[in-house]
């Protein structure tokens, strides 16, 4: 009994931790190359500011993928439940899209957004372009975010 | 669909009224000048005016950053001040103000502004190499070489202290120790002249670094003076100085009423510049110019009309664009979607043949950002605070029409935040049609049955436009054929009746055989075979729009998880409250912030990949008429 809550919360954790490795690497990359735009141009701020906090929304998925695994243990408030050891396993596995997806998914937009902060620093007009390329490599991040809150919604437990 | 209609203009006219025609179409803002390409007609340039003009705003805009120095601080203020308004006709009566007088007062109190402060750090300088060796109470006129004896100041680090004393018991070197510090030794020496070349070079390996007195302690130095007492005229002259500056402050202060006068001298004068360099894009001969250009043909009575007065010598041409001329693009859309003209803009013009798709994508942009933020509280502040600010900061152009574009995604926002969200996190159950926390699969259906529903009314758009451009064949089998595929397949595989299996199977049948334009039977069959795979594509893209589950449910549990941790502040005794107020508004805050970019961005993207990819080209130019450009002022 007691295993399958601790593997539950262990899926919980896995998806704040990776997802959040994959945002501080991607934030740290975009927050590097605007840096060093600014030190040229330090008007850009707003604008890279942007660019930057991009990458961040993997490390919230994965927090709020965990809080949604407190939400069905019954942390938060609630009397805590009792799991088998195939639920535990099970709310561990629902919490690996968010993370994975998350933990590469936050490095590979960190990367493209720091192209995406050079790119503003010579046209500074196109802001709105990188920050859609982005988007498009959170994509698999967001729907990494909906298996996870799927399958745990359809767990029983 | 929503372009306006571009007319090329050609003027020809007079050389004696060049300026004021040029003044009139400037302050009007109708036309965008393109270069008139005629052999015979010589293209002038006018280089020297420009450089003289270019000149002149260089040192304004110069003396204008300086005096920014005693303008009123503060970011908000400054986001709420207004431009100063100048009229358009009257703007060059400005121009009798003797403005090259000021500039030349400013600029020299701005000279000796940098002298005095160059001055004082100089100053401050010798001042730092003197401490060191303060305590020495000779007079430094005193300190000269004799006919045969050297002397000399100087630093010598610790660490060679030692074997200068060695150097010092052998040789006839004299020394006095003035001060140390942590690294080093502060030394005054005196040795025969005879060896100098010797000493020299043996302090040199001993790293010791000589110190000499400048010309401007030296000058200072009166017969008694010794190090101290130099030290104490300097710092005499430094405060001097600095009252100096005082005044010269308080002199620039009362200089500053001229700022506003300047910025409108600027603005005109760049005008003006502009208006000589759009020279060389006219034709010319020794009486006539002769210009031509792009005009709205909505305002061709308002051109003609300004250029009444010089009727007698010019002559206005209009004609419709030919195939081979690109026509600059002017999006012309109701008052209701042009806001979302924002965002077409983004991803480009249309190009000739193509339309404008702001209309049909103006509603599925403002249900999928409500959708995507779902948070009802949020809508109302985005609302409110976009009000707030076209109401007071009064902005113009590109920002109001994305201030309004906010607002409209507030209200949007509202809607579907009170039908499937909650309000900072709180859902009232009245108002609610569904919970996607409890029901998520009803949410993901409606966000595919949207999504569906626009990459199908996408293809639609695009067998219209097809027809629209005469490939008739091509837009009503193949186009038309997956506009009856998609919807028949969908109601197959949910009704299972055979005559939606047959449908499908008529319409796959038009794509097969007319999907490729080869003649060889055989390729083109194998060819539309193979763009039936294109339904994976199509397949792709429905499932694309489930994000606006994820992004709608991420903003409602973060908002849920705020008044959580707001819950657990709350127990805390004596300063909970605090506590959970702080949390309260900065967790809804940093909430409203990421999921409004995350639903605009994905909003967005939904549209330039899943819907404009099917029928819309960009490539269009932007209309940029010949008008009056302001930095500073604002012309009415």
């Amino acid at each position: 009994m007691a295993l399958g809550f601790t593997l539950a919360v262990f899926g919980g954790a896995l998806a704040v931790v990776l997802g959040g490795i994959g945002s501080a690497i991607g934030v740290g990359l975009a927050g590097q190359a605007s840096s060093g735009v600014m030190s040229e141009d330090p008007e850009k701020f707003g604008s890279l500011l942007l660019l930057v906090a991009l990458p961040g929304t993997q490390g919230i998925y994965g927090f709020l993928s965990a809080f949604l695994v407190m939400l069905k243990l019954g942390l938060v408030g609630e009397a805590l439940k009792s799991l088998t050891i195939y639920q535990g396993w099970q709310v561990l596995i629902a919490c690996l899209p968010v993370a994975f997806a998350g933990l590469v998914s936050g490095i590979h937009q960190g990367k493209v957004c720091a192209s995406g902060v050079y790119m503003v620093a010579k046209q500074p007009k196109d802001l709105m372009k990188p920050v859609i390329m982005a988007a498009l490599v959170e994509t698999y991040a967001v729907l990494g975010l909906l298996i996870t809150i799927l399958l745990l919604n359809g767990i029983k437990l | 669909m929503a372009i306006a209609e571009v007319l090329k203009v050609q003027i020809l006219a007079h050389a004696c009224v060049k300026m004021e025609v040029l003044s009139s179409i400037q302050e009007e803002g109708l036309i965008q000048i393109e270069k008139a390409d005629f052999e015979e007609l010589e293209l002038q340039s006018s280089s020297t005016e420009v450089t003289e003009l270019e000149h002149r705003l260089h040192r304004l805009s110069h003396v204008l950053d300086y005096l920014s120095r005693w303008e009123g601080k503060g970011f908000v203020k400054k986001l709420f001040t207004q431009k100063p308004q100048v009229e358009r006709q009257k703007r060059n009566e400005v121009l009798k103000f003797d403005f090259i007088a000021v500039l030349d007062k400013i600029e020299k109190l701005e000279d000796e502004h940098n002298e005095l402060l160059s001055e004082i750090k100089f100053l401050e300088k010798e001042e730092e190499f003197l401490y060191p060796i303060k305590s020495l109470s000779l007079p430094i006129k005193s300190l000269r070489p004799t006919d045969s004896t050297e002397i000399l100041l100087g630093s010598l680090p610790i660490s060679s202290y030692e074997d200068f004393q060695e150097i010092s018991k052998k040789e006839s070197l004299w020394f006095e120790v003035i001060d140390q510090d942590k690294r080093s030794l502060y030394l005054m020496l005196i040795y025969p002249k005879r060896e100098k070349d010797h000493f020299e070079k043996t302090l040199k390996e001993l790293n010791f670094s000589p110190l000499f007195f400048t010309e401007p302690i030296l000058s200072r130095a009166e017969k008694q003076d010794g190090v101290k007492e130099v030290i104490k005229k300097i710092d005499v002259d430094i405060e001097e100085k600095r009252k100096r500056l005082e005044d010269l402050e308080k002199k620039g202060q009362s200089l500053f009423v001229y700022q506003q006068k300047l910025m409108v001298v600027y603005d005109v004068l760049l005008n003006e510049r502009d208006k000589i360099s759009s020279f060389s894009f006219l034709g010319e001969t020794e009486r006539v110019f002769f210009m031509e250009g792009w005009i709205r043909s909505s305002d061709t009575k308002k051109l003609k009309s300004k250029l009444q007065p010089y009727s007698e010598v010019t002559e206005i041409y209009l004609r419709e664009p030919i195939l081979e001329e690109d026509p600059p693009v002017i999006l012309k859309n109701p008052k209701a979607s042009r806001p979302f003209e924002v965002v077409t803009k983004l991803y480009g013009l249309p190009q000739r043949g193509s339309f404008d798709p702001t209309l049909p994508m103006a509603p599925f942009f403002f249900i999928f950002v409500g959708l995507c933020i779902s948070e009802a509280g949020y809508g109302l502040l985005i609302t409110l605070v976009s009000l707030f600010f076209i109401k007071f900061a009064k902005p113009k152009g590109s920002l109001l029409q994305f201030l309004k574009l906010l607002c409209l995604l507030g209200i949007s926002t509202v809607i579907f935040g009170a039908l499937i969200g909650g309000w900072f996190g709180f859902p009232i159950r009245k108002l609610m049609v569904l919970d996607p926390l409890q029901d998520p699969l009803s949410f993901l259906g409606i966000a595919l049955a949207l999504g569906f529903f626009q990459v199908w009314f996408g293809t639609l758009l695009n067998m219209i436009n097809g027809i629209k451009n005469k490939l008739y064949l091509q837009s009503i089998f193949v186009q038309g054929g997956w506009l009856l595929l998609l919807p028949s397949l969908v109601l197959y595989a949910v009704i299972k009746r055979p005559i939606w299996g047959i449908l499908s199977l008529s319409a796959a049948a038009g794509i097969v055989f007319f999907a490729s334009p080869s003649r060889n039977p055989f390729a083109r069959f194998f060819g539309g075979l193979y763009s039936l795979y294109d339904i994976s594509r199509y397949l792709a893209d429905v499932l694309s729009y489930s994000r606006l589950l994820a992004l709608g449910l991420a903003t409602t549990v973060i908002a849920m998880v705020v008044n959580t941790l707001c819950q657990t502040a709350l127990a805390i005794p004596w300063v909970g409250w605090l506590l959970a107020a702080l949390i309260f508004i900065g967790g809804h805050l940093f909430n409203l912030g990421i999921s409004l970019l995350g639903g605009f961005v994905h909003s967005m993207r939904l549209q330039f990949v899943e819907f404009f990819s099917k029928f819309f080209k960009s490539g269009g130019k932007p209309f940029k008429p010949f008008e009056l450009e302001s930095k500073f002022v604002e012309f009415i």
